[in-house]
């Protein structure tokens, strides 16, 4: 899953470069608020825990092993911000010690492990991870963390160009679903096995345990990671049914743009490539109605309250 | 371990060593994405840069060799890729994004081994990295050996206990006390993360990593800095033209 470099188009190593660096450099402001800085020692032997903890291999048939990721471990006992600040600082040592991941690609293996990966390993727990579905939400946590890591980076190398044939592709979807599931399972068996030796240890729980959590929010947020990141792979370029029945009726050649927008048809204009082009123009939709609904709630919440 | 080997290698007195840590990143920089965004004649390029950096190397008292092979870790991941492409009918595709990704991985391997870690995160400090996250990764890298000798003993001692992972049989027994023994790691980890904070906080340490180096970028630090941005482009055009002479 780590991207070297020499893998991806430069629009898509700088786009997530240029994403990265203002994204790690908030969580790690968010991070150092939750965290006494006197207490960094924590995160880093944490850090160094998973890296170790890669070492020990997991039996999942004969012959086979496997081995723990570790991003939804931290965000479980660390917290989100905390989690992403270490699996930055892994991913970075990985980079340059290790030659595992480029460091170019460095923004693109932060977004996707550091960033996605650990969010999408925190919802669920933060969903249903007080309740009953306590063990399911853990499963899911550790499970979806690989699973959208896999997928942005596979999304990333495909729009790169990175040529993978209908067979490899399935092949590759296959092989990360069954390591999303041994991550799930191991996260599991992990936290199980803490919760009888060290009770108390994942901090996220503490936290969910408050009332007031924004539920909702949480449960659109994971949704729209699960999109984006499939998003990629399973969009459709046929047209839909207005277009389709204009195509067939012959009015679709008759249609003139009255203004032209750098979002127009869907697709950022000043970019080259086409999927790199959509996503950008579907992000900066999604921000713009971000933005639109913020500001008409404000309205809204000032004309009651006065 | 494997990676004492280049905390050695970025111990040495060379002229190389002896730059500036700003002075390497930022070439490093250059030469990086001098090689990502070439999109004609990859392979000389990739061979241009292949001796300069061995000649870096050997001037730095690196093992080359040694540091040739250990660059080649990035290829089994490049190689399925490249295997992929040239079966697709893109071979030259497919040659160059192995050869990009070796000539980067070998980039990266020479700022390594001659700049010491810590100093190498001192440098990115200096050029605005977040402080928090280069201290965690400081920390990170300080307990790494520590924490991956001791997961190795308690791997060592399931496989003295017969934990044997060829079987079907008992898997589930075994998952568990897998999953026991990282649990023991991670309660471990944690006591001595706080046995660390407390010792640290003994001798006043009040959330910052007090540095002895002096951090002065002087004029050799430029030259150097200079010189090694420049040549990768110069490279690259030298490439480029040789390969527009033969066709």
């Amino acid at each position: 899953m780590h991207i070297p470099d020499g893998f991806l188009a430069t629009p898509v190593w700088a786009a997530t470069d240029v994403i990265a660096l203002p994204a790690v450099a908030y969580t790690a402001r968010r991070a150092q608020r939750a965290f006494d800085e006197a207490r960094v020692p924590l995160l880093g032997v944490l850090g160094a825990f998973v890296f170790a903890a890669q070492m020990i291999n997991f039996p999942v048939g004969p012959g086979t092993t496997g081995h723990l990721v570790g991003g939804a471990l931290l965000s479980f006992t660390l917290g989100p911000a905390a989690a992403s600040v270490v699996m930055t600082a892994i991913l970075s040592i990985q980079a340059l010690v290790f030659q595992d991941g480029g460091v170019l690609a460095l923004g693109a293996n932060t977004i996707n492990m550091a960033l996605l990966g650990v969010l999408a390993g925190y919802l669920p727990f933060a969903l249903w991870g007080g309740g009953r579905f306590r063990r399911l939400a853990i499963f899911a946590g550790g499970t979806l963390s690989v699973l959208v890591s896999a997928l942005a980076a596979l999304s990333e190398l495909l729009v790169s160009g990175v040529k993978m044939p209908l067979p490899v592709l399935g092949l590759s979807l296959a092989l990360f679903l069954v390591s999303a599931v041994l991550e799930g399972a191991i996260t599991l068996a992990i936290m199980e096995a803490l919760a009888r030796i060290q009770p108390g240890a994942a901090r996220a729980e503490r936290e969910f345990a408050r009332p007031g959590w924004p539920r909702a929010l949480a449960m659109v947020s994971l949704a729209a990671l699960v999109l984006a990141s499939v998003g990629v792979l399973l969009a459709s370029a046929a047209p839909d049914g207005l277009e389709r029945l204009g195509e067939q009726i012959g009015i679709n050649s008759k249609v003139r743009t009255l203004i032209h927008t750098p979002l127009s048809n869907y697709r950022a204009a000043f970019l080259h490539s086409d999927a790199l082009g959509k996503a950008a123009a579907g992000l900066a939709g999604v921000a713009l109605v971000y933005c639109a609904c913020l500001v008409v709630g404000r309205m809204v919440a000032r004309s009651r309250s006065l | 371990m494997r990676h004492v080997v280049l905390d050695r290698w970025s111990r040495g007195a060379s002229a190389v060593h002896r730059r500036d840590p700003r002075a390497k990143i930022v070439p490093l920089l250059a030469l990086l994405i001098a090689v990502a965004t070439a999109d004609r004649a990859v392979p000389l390029l990739a061979f241009e840069l292949v001796f300069v950096l061995s000649a870096g190397l050997w001037w730095a008292g690196v093992p080359v060799l040694d540091a040739l092979a250990r660059a080649a870790l990035v290829l089994p991941f490049a190689a399925s890729f490249a295997a992929i492409a040239w079966l697709g009918g893109d071979p030259a595709r497919g040659l160059s994004l192995a050869l990009k990704s070796y000539v980067s991985a070998l980039a990266v391997l020479f700022v390594v081994s001659t700049t010491p870690l810590p100093a190498l995160l001192g440098g990115l400090g200096a050029m605005g990295a977040p402080r928090f996250l280069l201290e965690v990764a400081q920390f990170l890298y300080r307990y790494l050996f520590l924490l991956s000798e001791e997961a190795q003993r308690m791997a060592g001692a399931a496989a003295a206990r017969n934990a044997s992972l060829r079987s079907w049989r008992g898997s589930g027994e075994r998952f568990r006390a897998a999953a026991g023994a990282l649990a023991v790691l991670f309660a471990r980890s944690y006591t001595r993360a706080a046995d660390i904070h407390r010792a640290m906080l003994a001798r006043g340490f009040e959330g910052r990593l007090p540095t002895l180096s002096s951090g002065r970028f002087n004029v050799a630090d430029g030259v150097f800095a200079a010189i090694s941005s420049v040549l990768p482009w110069a490279l690259r055009l030298v490439a480029a033209g040789s390969r527009q002479g033969i066709s």
